[in-house]
C-alpha cells in the first residue's frame, strides 16, 4: 500500500493546482459559512458576557405613582431575584455651548446596569456627573447646566443647578448609541448622565429594576421561557406593590386632607362666631343710631315748632308793642286832642264871651260910636296930642311885654323839654312800673305835679302876656287905629257913619253868627265830654294791654331763651349722632370687609379642600409596567442588528457550499476521468474499489479537511471581527470574544468533506462499475452535438465560424456550463450585492438630502415660543433666508400590529414643496393630505404593512388620539414621518397645533453657517440643524457597513477567480489535445487562447447577466433583512455599481484568462499526436 | 529539381531533468516537390521528432531544415505558428478532428484561417464524404473521420503534407483507401506528401522512402517500382 501513499502524495504535488483549487474553494466555502454563521452568536455571546457582567437587568418596573424603599425590599424579598434596585430617571434640558440638549439623567447605579468608566473618575460630590462616551460629546471639565426652559416639576426634582463632568462612561443600559426620544427640547436625546442619587430631590423612585439569578444567553429560548414563567408572576407582583403604595399614598393624602379640613372647620366656627359678634354690635349700634335719629328728628320737630312759637311770640310782641306804641300815640293824639278841643272850647267860650261883650260893645260902641263921632271930632284934635304921648308910652310898654313874652317863651320850651323827657321816663316807668321803687314812682309823680303847675303858671303868664300884648296890640291898634282915625278919623268919621251904619247891619249879622257859634259850642262840648270820656277808657285799656303786652314780652323772652338752649343741645346731638353714624358705617364696612375675607378664605380653603380631593380622587389607581429586555433600545435593536449578519448567513453560505460541491465534484470526476486507464490498471492488478477509491478520498478529503480548518478559523476570526468593528459606529466599544462552535465546526466540516468526498465517491464508484478493460480503453469522446441556436439560420449563419464552434463548445458541457454560470453569476450578483448595499447605505444620506428634503436647514423653536414669531426672529428669517415655513413638529407613537413605534407628526403651516419633494419610490409625486388624511413615509408603510387607504392611529403622551387616513406614502430614509394638515389636528384634538419648528432655505451662495449662526442666537431658537452636515454625518455613520460590503466584495473576488480558475483549467485540459491540434493547425496563440477562452468570456457575459439579475434580487432580500431603526434605506443599485460588477467580473476573468494563457502556451503540440488516453 | 524539404545534419536533444536524450542526432535527407515521400521506422527510432520539427511543432538542437528554402530552425514562435499555418497540412494517427464541429466545420476551421484556401466542400468531395459533411465526428467512422482530416489538411493548400500513421488506427481497408486518397492526391494536385509509419509495407507505394533508426536516417532512395495502394499487402 506504501506505493498508494506515494501515487497520493505525488498525485497531490503534481496536480498541486487542482488540490490546491479543492482547498481553497473549501476554505472560502466554509470561511463564509462559518463566519458569517457564528459572528451572530459571536456578537450576542460578546454582548450577552458583557451584560452578564455589567448586571444588565431583567426587569424594569414602573409605576405610575413611582416607588418607594419599601416597595425594593419587597421586590427584593422574591425568589431568584438577584438584585432589585431603585432608581430615578430623568429627561433633563441641559445647556452646552449655548446649545440646548437633553441628557438623560440617570442616578448612578449601585449593582444592575453598571457603568463602564471611559476617562476621568466616578462622581463623588453633589453636582458631579459622568458623561456619555459615546454621543455626548462632553470631556471630562465640561461643565452642562440645567436649562431653563426645562419644566418647574424637572428643575425642581435636581439638586443642582449646573453639572461638571467629571469622567465620561459607557453604560450597559445604552449599548446601542441609539439613545431614543424624548418630549422635551428637540425631542432627540444627545446622551446620558449619571449623577448621584442624592442629586435626585425626590422622595419616590420613578423605576426599579430587578436582575434575576438567571445567566441564560440574551435572546436564548431558555432565557425566554425563564422570563416568560417570571412574567406572569411579577405582572401580579408589581400590580400589587403599586397598589399598596396607591393605598400608601391614598390614606396618608386623606389624613393630611382630613387635618386641612379640620382646621378648616375649626377656624370657619372662630371666624363665624367672631363675624356673628359683629353683626350683633354693629346691628346694635345701628339701633341706637336710628334712635338717636328718630330723637334728633322729634326734638327737631320740637325745635321747629319753638322756633316758630318763638317767631310767632316775637311777632305777637312786636305786633302788641306797635299797636301799645300805637295806642299809647292815639292815646297821646286823643290827650292832644282833648286838649285842643278842650282849648278850642275854651277859647271858643272865650270867643263867645267876647264876641258876646263885643256885641255888647259894639252895641255900645254903636251907641258911643256915635256919640263918639261926635266927640271923635272935638278928641281928634286932643287924641292927636294924646296920641303921641300914647305912643310913646306904648312903645316903651311894648318893650317891656316883648321881654316878658321871650322869657316865657324860654320858659314854655323849657317846660315842653321837661315835659318830653319826662314823658319818656314815664314811658319807660311805665312798662316797668311794676318794679320801680316806690321813691321813684313818688318822685315821678310829684314832678308830675310840678309840672302840671308849671304849665299852669305859664298858662296864667300867657294869659296874661296875651292879654298885656292884647292890650298892647289893642292899644297899639288902638293907637295905630286912633292915629289913623285922627288921620282918617274924619274919613273915618263919615265912614264911620256909614260903618256904623254897616256895623248895625254887620251887628246883627254877628249876632246871629253868634248865636250859631254858641249852638256850636254848646255841640261840641258835648262831643269834647264825650271824647274825653273814650279817651279815659281808651287810656285804661291801654294800660291794660300795656301790662299785657308787658308779660308776653317776658314769657316771649324765656321762651326764646328755652328755644335757644334746645337748638344747641339738638345741634349738639345731631353732631353726636353724625359721629356716631360715621362710625358705625366704618364699622360695616370692616365688618363687610372681615366677612368678604372671611368668605373668601374660606372658599379658598373650601377650593383647595376640594382640588385636594379632586386630586386624591384623581390619583388613579396605579398602572403598574413589567418592562423586560426587550423595551430597552440596546437589547432590541442588538437583536435586530445582529440577525442582518445572520440574515446574510442565510444565503451567502448556501451559495458557497453549493459552489464549493460543484467545485469539488467536476474537479474530481476529471480528475477520475484522467487516471481512467490508471484506475483500471489497477483494478485489473488485482486492488479493491476501496483501495482504488482512497487515492482520490484522500486527495480530496484532505484538500478539503485542510481547507475546511483554514477556512473555520480564518473565517471565524476574521468575520466577526470586521462585521464587529463596522458595529463599533453604533455601538459602544466591547472587545470581540472568540467564541469556537463544536457543532458548527463538525457540521462545516462534514459538509465540506461530503461536498469533496462524496462527489469523489460518486465520481469513482461510477467509474469503478466499469470493468477494468473498459477503463482502460479510451473513453469514447463525448460526441459533437447541434445546438438550439442553428436552427436558426438567421442568427447561426451571422455568427463566425469559430464562434460557433464556441457555442457548440458552451452547451456541450452542461454541467461544466451550469457551473461556469452559477460561479460567475454568483460573483457578480455578490459584487453587485456589495456594491449595492453600499449605494443603498451610502446612497440614502444622498437620497434623503438632495432629492427628497431638500430644504437647507431645520430650526427648533423653544416649546414656549407662543403663538407668533418674535419680531427679532421674523426679522432675521426675513433677511437672511430665501424662504421659510413653520411646522408643528411632534413625536406620536403609530398604533400598528401591536406595536408601537414612535414616529415624527409633522403638520406644516404653509407649502412644502420647496423644502420637501413628496414623490413615490416611483418618483410619482404625493398629493399632501387634506383634513383627516395623512401620507407616511415609506419606511412606516414597510415595516407596519400600512397601505394606501388604511386608517392609522396615532397616539400622543397625552393619550390623546389622531385617525388618519393614508392618501400617499412618500419617499424617506431617515426618521419615520407622517404629514398632516394643522387642521386635521385643530379638529380631532380640538386644540390648534403650535409651530416648533422652521424649515428655511438659504440664498444661493450664501454663507450657510453664518446665516444658521446668527439664527441660533436667537432667544427663541433652540437649534438649528443644517442638512447638509446632517447628510455626512449620516453618510459617515453608515459607513461602518462599508466593511462588511468589502468582506462581500473581497469574497465574491475569490469565489470567482476560484470557480473561473478551477473551470478554465479543467476545460483546457479535458481539451488538451483539441488545443494541442488547433495549434498545430497554425492558430496564432491569440487565435488559440480566443479559441479556448472565448467559451470564458461568453460564459462569463452571460454569467454576468444572470449575476446581475439574481443580484437585483439578492441584494433586495438583504436590504429587507438590514433593518436599522430610523432610517430606511433607499433599496437601489447605481448604474455604476452594476458597471463595477461587470468590470470587476471580468477583471477577475481576465486574471484567470492570463493564467489560462501561460497554461496553453505551455500546452505541448506533440499532445496531439498522443493517443486518446 | 531541386529539393523541397531539406535536413542537414539536424540533431534534436531533450532535456528531462539530468537525463539528456539524442533524439535526432546527424538526420540528413531531402524530397522534392510534389513526391509522395515516406518515412519509415521503429518506435522510438525519431521519425516522430522529424515530423514534430519539419511541422514546426518542435524546434531542432543544431542544423538545417528547409520546406522550399525556408529555413525553419530560424523561425520563431510566431513565424512557426504561421509556418504550420501556411505551409504544412497535418493528418493525425487520431485524426484529432474537434468533436464538436461537422465535417465540412473541421474543414473550415482550417480552411479559414488560411491566405488561399481550398472550398471546404469540394475538398469534402474529392474525399468522397460528399454525404457526410454535415455529420459529426462521432458519427462517421474511423476511416470517414481520416478523410475528414485529410480534407482539413488538403483544404488548407499547404506545401506539404505530413502525415502521422494516417492508418494506425484503422482497420486494413480502410487504411488502405486512406492511403490511396493521398495517393490520388498526391499524383492529382502535385501535393508533397510526407507520411511517417512504421509500417515497412506501405513504403512501396512511396516515391521515396526514407528509412530511419537510431536518430540518424538509414536510407534513403526514390522508388523505382511504385506499387498502387491496393496491391500493397500488410
Amino acid at each position: 500500500m506504501k506505493a498508494m501513499h506515494k501515487t497520493t502524495l505525488r498525485e497531490i504535488k503534481g496536480s498541486f493546482g487542482r488540490f490546491f483549487a479543492i482547498l481553497a474553494i473549501i476554505a472560502l466555502g466554509v470561511g463564509f459559512f462559518t463566519g458569517v454563521r457564528i459572528t451572530t452568536p459571536a456578537m450576542v455571546n460578546t454582548v450577552n458576557q458583557f451584560w452578564q457582567d455589567y448586571q444588565f437587568y431583567d426587569y424594569r418596573l414602573l409605576s405610575t405613582l413611582g416607588w418607594e424603599e419599601q416597595d425594593v425590599q419587597e421586590f427584593q424579598k422574591q425568589s431568584d431575584v438577584c438584585y432589585a434596585e431603585g432608581s430615578n430617571t430623568l429627561d433633563v434640558l441641559y445647556l452646552f455651548s449655548e446649545t440646548e440638549y437633553v441628557f438623560k439623567t440617570h442616578s448612578l447605579p449601585k449593582n444592575i446596569n453598571q457603568i463602564q468608566l471611559a476617562t476621568g473618575r466616578l462622581p463623588e460630590n453633589s453636582g458631579e456627573c459622568l458623561a456619555d462616551a459615546g454621543t455626548s460629546g462632553l470631556q471630562v471639565g465640561d461643565v452642562i447646566t440645567v436649562a431653563n426652559s426645562n419644566a418647574q416639576d424637572t428643575i425642581d426634582s435636581l439638586n443642582f443647578h449646573q453639572l461638571t463632568v467629571v469622567g465620561t462612561a459607557y453604560s450597559s443600559y445604552y449599548m446601542n448609541f441609539e439613545r431614543g426620544t424624548t418630549s422635551i427640547g428637540n425631542g432627540s436625546v444627545a446622551g446620558f448622565v449619571y449623577i448621584l442619587p442624592e442629586d435626585f430631590d425626590l422622595d419616590y423612585y420613578s423605576e426599579i429594576f430587578i436582575k434575576f439569578n438567571c445567566n441564560e444567553e440574551i435572546y436564548s429560548e431558555k432565557y425566554k421561557n425563564f422570563m416568560g414563567e417570571k412574567d406572569i408572576i411579577w405582572e401580579d407582583l408589581t400590580q400589587q406593590q403599586a397598589n399598596h403604595r396607591y393605598d400608601r399614598i391614598i390614606a396618608d393624602a386623606e389624613s393630611e386632607l382630613n387635618d386641612g379640613k379640620q382646621e378648616l372647620k375649626d377656624k370657619q366656627k372662630e371666624g363665624e362666631q367672631e363675624l356673628q359678634d359683629a353683626e350683633k354690635e354693629l346691628s346694635d349700634s345701628e339701633k341706637k343710631l336710628s334712635d338717636a335719629e328718630q330723637e334728633l328728628n322729634n326734638a327737631k320737630k320740637e325745635l321747629d315748632t319753638g322756633k316758630k312759637e318763638v317767631e310767632n311770640a316775637e311777632k305777637e310782641l312786636s305786633n302788641a308793642e306797635k299797636k301799645l306804641d300805637d295806642a299809647e300815640q292815639e292815646i297821646q293824639d286823643g290827650k292832644q286832642e282833648l286838649a285842643n278841643a278842650k282849648e278850642q272850647l275854651e277859647n271858643a267860650k272865650l270867643e263867645l264871651d267876647n264876641a258876646e261883650k263885643q256885641l255888647e260893645e259894639a252895641e255900645q260902641e254903636l251907641i258911643t260910636g256915635q256919640q263918639e263921632l261926635d266927640s271923635s271930632r272935638k278928641q281928634l284934635q286932643e287924641g292927636q296930642a294924646q296920641l303921641e304921648t300914647g305912643q310913646k308910652q306904648l312903645t316903651e310898654a311894648r318893650a317891656v311885654l316883648e321881654q316878658s313874652q321871650a322869657e316865657l317863651s324860654a320858659k314854655e320850651s323849657e317846660l315842653l323839654a321837661n315835659q318830653q323827657a319826662f314823658d319818656t321816663q314815664f314811658a319807660q316807668a311805665e312798662l316797668a312800673w311794676e318794679y320801680l321803687p316806690e321813691e321813684q314812682k313818688q318822685m315821678l309823680l310829684a314832678t308830675q305835679a310840678q309840672l302840671a303847675s308849671a304849665w299852669k303858671e305859664i298858662e296864667s303868664a300867657k294869659t296874661q302876656l296875651e292879654t298885656g300884648l292884647q292890650e298892647l296890640n289893642a292899644q297899639q291898634v288902638l293907637l295905630t287905629e286912633k292915629q289913623e282915625e285922627i288921620t282918617a278919623g274924619w274919613q273915618s268919621l263919615e265912614e264911620g257913619q256909614k260903618k256904623l251904619d254897616d256895623g248895625r247891619i254887620e251887628y246883627e249879622q254877628g249876632l246871629a253868627d253868634y248865636e250859631t257859634g254858641k249852638q256850636e259850642y254848646q255841640d261840641g262840648l258835648e262831643a269834647y265830654q264825650e271824647a274825653e270820656k273814650i279817651y279815659q277808657d281808651g287810656l285804661k285799656e291801654y294800660e291794660t294791654g300795656k301790662q299785657e303786652y308787658q308779660d308776653g314780652l317776658k314769657k316771649y323772652q324765656d321762651g326764646k331763651q328755652e328755644y335757644e338752649d334746645g337748638l344747641q343741645k339738638y345741634q349738639d346731638g345731631l353732631a353726636e349722632y353724625e359721629d356716631g353714624k360715621q362710625k358705625f358705617a366704618d364699622g360695616q364696612k370692616e365688618y363687610q370687609d372681615g366677612k368678604q375675607e372671611f368668605d373668601e378664605k374660606i372658599a379658598d380653603a373650601e377650593q383647595e379642600i376640594a382640588d385636594a380631593e379632586q386630586e386624591i380622587a384623581d390619583i388613579e389607581k396605579p398602572d403598574s409596567y413589567v418592562l423586560d429586555r426587550n423595551t430597552n433600545i440596546s437589547y432590541a435593536c442588538f437583536e435586530s442588528d445582529s440577525q442582518i449578519v445572520e440574515q446574510i448567513a442565510k444565503i451567502f453560505p448556501i451559495f458557497f457550499i453549493l459552489v464549493a460541491a460543484l467545485v469539488c465534484m467536476t474537479t474530481m470526476s476529471r480528475m477520475i476521468e484522467e487516471q481512467r486507464t490508471q484506475i483500471g490498471t489497477l483494478k485489473a492488478l488485482g486492488y479493491s474499489e476501496f483501495s482504488i477509491m482512497g487515492k482520490f478520498l484522500v486527495y480530496s478529503g484532505s484538500a478539503s479537511l485542510i481547507g475546511c480548518i483554514v477556512g473555520y478559523f480564518v473565517g471565524t476570526v476574521v468575520f466577526p471581527q470586521v462585521i464587529w468593528m463596522s458595529y463599533e459606529l453604533m455601538y459602544m466599544p466591547i472587545p470581540m470574544h472568540y467564541l469556537f462552535d463544536w457543532q458548527l465546526a463538525l457540521a462545516s466540516l462534514i459538509a465540506s468533506l461530503a461536498c469533496s468526498m462524496g462527489t469523489t465517491w460518486i465520481s469513482c464508484h461510477h467509474e469503478l462499475a466499469e470493468t477494468s478493460a473498459g477503463l482502460m480503453r479510451p473513453k469514447a469522446p463525448k460526441a459533437g452535438k447541434r445546438v438550439f441556436l442553428e436552427y436558426i439560420p438567421f442568427i447561426w449563419d451571422k455568427l463566425k465560424f469559430l464562434h460557433k464552434v464556441s457555442v457548440r463548445n458552451i452547451f456541450r458541457y452542461k454541467r461544466r456550463f451550469f457551473m461556469m454560470i452559477v460561479g460567475i453569476s454568483g460573483c457578480t450578483a455578490l459584487l453587485l450585492t456589495g456594491f449595492g448595499v453600499n449605494d443603498s447605505i451610502a446612497g440614502f444620506a444622498d437620497v434623503q438630502y438632495t432629492e427628497i428634503l431638500v430644504a437647507d436647514a431645520e430650526a427648533v423653536l423653544k416649546t414656549d415660543s407662543g403663538e407668533e414669531l418674535s419680531k427679532e426672529l421674523e426679522q432675521i428669517l426675513d433677511t437672511q433666508t430665501q424662504e421659510y415655513v413653520l411646522l408643528h413638529q411632534a413625536s406620536w407613537d403609530l398604533l400598528a400590529d401591536d406595536k408601537i413605534k414612535s414616529i415624527s407628526l409633522l403638520a406644516p403651516f404653509g407649502d412644502m414643496s420647496a423644502y420637501i419633494n413628496f414623490h413615490t419610490l416611483q418618483q410619482e409625486s404625493v398629493a399632501f393630505p387634506s383634513v383627516d388624511e395623512a401620507i407616511i413615509s415609506n419606511s412606516i408603510s414597510e415595516r407596519y404593512h400600512v397601505s394606501l387607504g388604511d386608517v392609522i392611529t396615532l397616539r400622543n403622551e397625552d393619550m390623546q388620539e389622531l385617525h388618519l387616513t393614508v392618501t400617499g406614502i412618500f419617499e424617506n430614509h431617515v426618521y419615520n414621518y407622517i404629514y398632516i394638515t394643522p387642521e386635521t389636528m385643530t379638529k380631532q384634538l380640538s386644540e390648534s397645533p403650535e409651530f416648533n419648528t422652521i424649515y428655511m432655505n438659504f440664498p444661493e451662495n450664501a454663507d450657510q453657517y453664518q446665516i444658521s449662526a446668527e439664527i441660533a442666537g436667537n432667544d427663541s431658537v433652540t437649534n438649528i440643524t443644517l442638512l447638509q452636515d446632517l447628510k455626512s454625518r449620516m453618510s459617515d455613520m453608515m459607513g461602518s457597513l462599508k466593511y462588511v460590503v468589502l468582506l462581500v466584495i473581497i469574497s465574491a473576488g475569490g469565489l470567482d477567480f476560484i470557480v473561473l480558475y478551477n473551470l478554465t483549467n479543467i476545460n483546457i485540459t479535458e481539451r488538451i489535445r483539441e488545443i494541442a491540434t488547433i495549434k498545430v493547425l497554425g492558430f496564432f496563440k491569440n487565435e488559440t487562447s480566443a479559441y479556448v477562452l472565448r467559451e470564458n468570456i461568453f460564459l462569463t457575459t452571460l454569467g454576468i447577466i444572470v449575476g446581475l439579475i439574481l443580484g437585483v434580487f439578492l441584494h433586495k432580500f438583504i436590504m429587507s433583512q438590514i433593518i436599522v431603526d430610523m432610517v430606511s434605506f433607499k433599496i437601489r443599485i447605481l448604474p455604476m455599481s452594476f458597471i463595477y460588477s461587470i468590470i470587476l467580473t471580468f477583471i477577475f476573468n481576465i486574471i484567470v484568462n492570463l493564467f489560462m494563457e501561460v497554461k496553453l502556451e505551455k500546452i505541448n503540440m506533440a499532445e496531439s499526436l498522443k493517443s486518446v488516453d | 529539381m531541386s529539393a523541397y524539404v531539406t535536413f542537414e545534419h539536424v540533431k534534436k536533444t531533450y532535456h528531462t531533468g539530468e537525463v539528456e536524450i539524442q533524439a535526432l542526432r546527424d538526420v540528413n535527407f531531402e524530397v522534392e516537390k510534389g513526391e509522395f515521400c515516406v518515412i519509415v521506422g521503429a518506435s522510438g527510432a525519431g521519425k516522430t521528432t522529424i515530423l514534430n520539427i519539419l511541422g514546426g511543432m518542435d524546434t531542432l538542437t543544431s542544423g538545417s531544415a528547409k520546406l522550399d528554402g525556408t529555413e525553419i530552425s530560424h523561425l520563431n514562435k510566431k513565424q512557426l505558428t504561421a509556418y504550420r499555418r501556411y505551409d504544412i497540412g497535418f493528418v493525425f494517427q487520431f485524426y484529432n478532428l474537434v468533436q464538436n464541429l461537422t465535417a465540412l466545420e473541421n474543414v473550415e476551421l482550417a480552411a479559414q484561417i488560411c491566405r488561399e484556401p481550398l472550398d471546404a466542400k469540394t475538398v469534402l468531395e474529392q474525399v468522397g464524404l460528399k454525404d457526410r459533411m454535415k455529420n459529426f465526428p462521432a458519427q462517421l467512422s474511423g476511416g470517414e473521420q481520416q478523410r475528414v482530416a485529410i480534407a482539413r489538411a488538403l483544404a488548407k493548400n499547404p506545401k506539404l503534407l505530413l502525415c502521422d500513421e494516417p492508418t494506425g488506427a484503422l482497420d486494413y481497408h480502410t487504411g488502405k483507401a486512406v492511403l490511396k486518397l493521398l495517393q490520388d492526391t498526391c499524383r492529382n494536385t502535385g501535393m508533397t506528401v510526407i507520411v511517417i509509419t512504421h509500417n515497412q509495407a506501405l513504403s512501396a507505394m512511396a516515391d521515396r522512402i526514407i528509412t530511419v533508426r537510431n536518430g540518424m536516417v538509414e536510407s534513403m532512395y526514390r522508388n523505382e517500382n511504385i506499387i498502387d495502394v491496393s496491391e500493397i499487402e500488410w
